[in-house]
């Protein structure tokens, strides 16, 4: 799959959600921890090598589950390879917290079941559709019938 | 750069909602500039959240290709060759060229340059802020309304089902606390008398959000507190625009997200 890397490099520059300095060990039997500036930017996790601007790797966190491991620590797997996990040591429980229910929130497929689940909230409460007045109630994207997943 | 690809890939294939699919002509790979001449390749595209896949064909299993649409325009472009319907979707990163696509039809081709529009990670967050501050702003005219109405009912019904839809989000956590979901819908349902439909249909949409093992959301959730301090110039637009609409049938609302 091709895909333009100085892209994903200028996407790991926007404005980050959150951002630390956290010890990260890969999926592979045997990988050592190491030393991560790890950067959360819209849908995907960055990860750098602390001294360097370019990100060793970026994972897309779609369809990702979010597992607390050892105190202060917690995974980060795929749904079809579940027990493939990346590993994240956190300098503290309230920052391996605040990075857990940040990427439980991160997806774009999260924001879509909540601005579904308001839609339809609103429409019983008020009786209207409040994505009329912005003119996008017919998108695709906004669509109850999109969860099927 | 490293990539989760098999994830990515696994994710493009998936049955999640794709946004907007089509054949568009392509020039050149992601990376490298449009060649000049040529009347490009069809492929089968995929759009998917923020992702735009192409395929070889609608039943290609890998993925040729991913654009990351954060941090982009779409423009109608001009074509190379005489091609019509052409559009270019543009980075504002140093040495990132422009994808240039061309769609089969004018009808497509402005489908896709909306649906690529709308495709950000930002503006999908903006809809979602400014539908989660307009539930809030209904439920509480809403309680308002049945309070001057059965004034003993709903103050003690109030801050009870509040709790109960904080319990709720929490349960749909995935290895959190084991109540059962269902058993703590049906006590928000029992309590609802002095409250409007929103607390009782709960059930709806947070068991739909439930089955798929997903966090279901709800205005009372401190979860998205957080998305209140991202956008205070567009949001707070968007809020005086929807309040001047609805003036005159709401009563003072309180102000809850600040920039």
């Amino acid at each position: 799959m091709r895909y333009n890397e100085k892209e994903l490099q200028a996407l790991s520059r926007q404005p980050a959600e959150m951002a630390a300095e956290l010890g990260m060990r890969g999926p592979k039997k045997g990988s050592v921890l190491k030393r991560r500036l790890v950067k959360l930017v819209v849908n995907f996790l960055f990860y750098f090598r602390t001294d360097e601007a370019e990100p060793v790797g970026a994972l897309l966190l779609e369809r990702c589950r979010v597992t607390r491991e050892e105190p202060g620590t917690f995974s980060i797997s795929f749904v079809e390879d579940p027990e493939r996990k990346y590993h994240f040591e956190c300098s503290s429980e309230e920052q391996c917290q605040e990075w857990m229910e940040a990427l439980r929130r991160a997806s774009y497929e999260f924001m879509r079941r909540s601005l579904i689940f308001y839609r339809n909230e609103i429409r019983k409460v008020t009786g209207k559709d409040p994505l009329e007045q912005f003119g996008i109630s017919e998108e695709a994207r906004f669509q109850l019938s999109g969860l099927q997943a | 750069m490293k990539l989760n690809e098999r994830s990515v890939t696994h994710y493009a294939l998936s049955d999640s909602p794709a946004d907007h699919m089509g054949f568009l002509r392509t020039w050149g790979s992601p990376g490298t500039p449009p060649t000049p001449s040529g009347t490009g390749r069809r492929c089968w595209f995929v759009l998917k959240g923020n992702l735009l896949f192409s395929f070889e064909s609608r039943k290609g299993r890998t993925p040729l290709s991913l654009v990351v649409l954060e941090g982009c325009t779409v423009e109608l472009a001009e074509a190379p060759v005489p091609e019509e319907f052409a559009f270019a979707i543009c980075f504002d990163a140093p040495g990132v060229h422009p994808h240039l696509l061309a769609a089969e039809g004018p009808a497509a081709q402005e489908a896709w340059v909306k649906a690529l529009s709308r495709a950000s990670f930002g503006y999908m967050r903006l809809v979602v802020r400014e539908l989660e501050s307009q539930l809030q702003d209904a439920r509480q005219s809403l309680a308002l309304q049945h309070h001057s109405s059965w004034k003993p009912a709903a103050s003690c019904c109030k801050p009870q089902a509040r709790n109960n839809q904080s319990v709720v989000l929490e349960n749909g956590h995935p290895l959190s606390k084991d109540c059962s979901p269902v058993g703590l819908v049906e006590e928000a349902g029992s309590r609802s008398a002095g409250l409007g439909l929103a607390e009782r249909e709960l059930q709806g949409p947070a068991s739909l959000l439930l089955g798929r093992g997903q966090s279901p959301v709800s205005p009372e959730t401190s979860d998205f507190s957080t998305l209140h301090d991202w956008y205070g110039q567009e949001i707070m637009k968007l809020q005086q625009h929807w309040q001047q609409r609805a003036q005159g049938s709401q009563p003072e609302c309180e102000e809850q997200d600040k920039p």
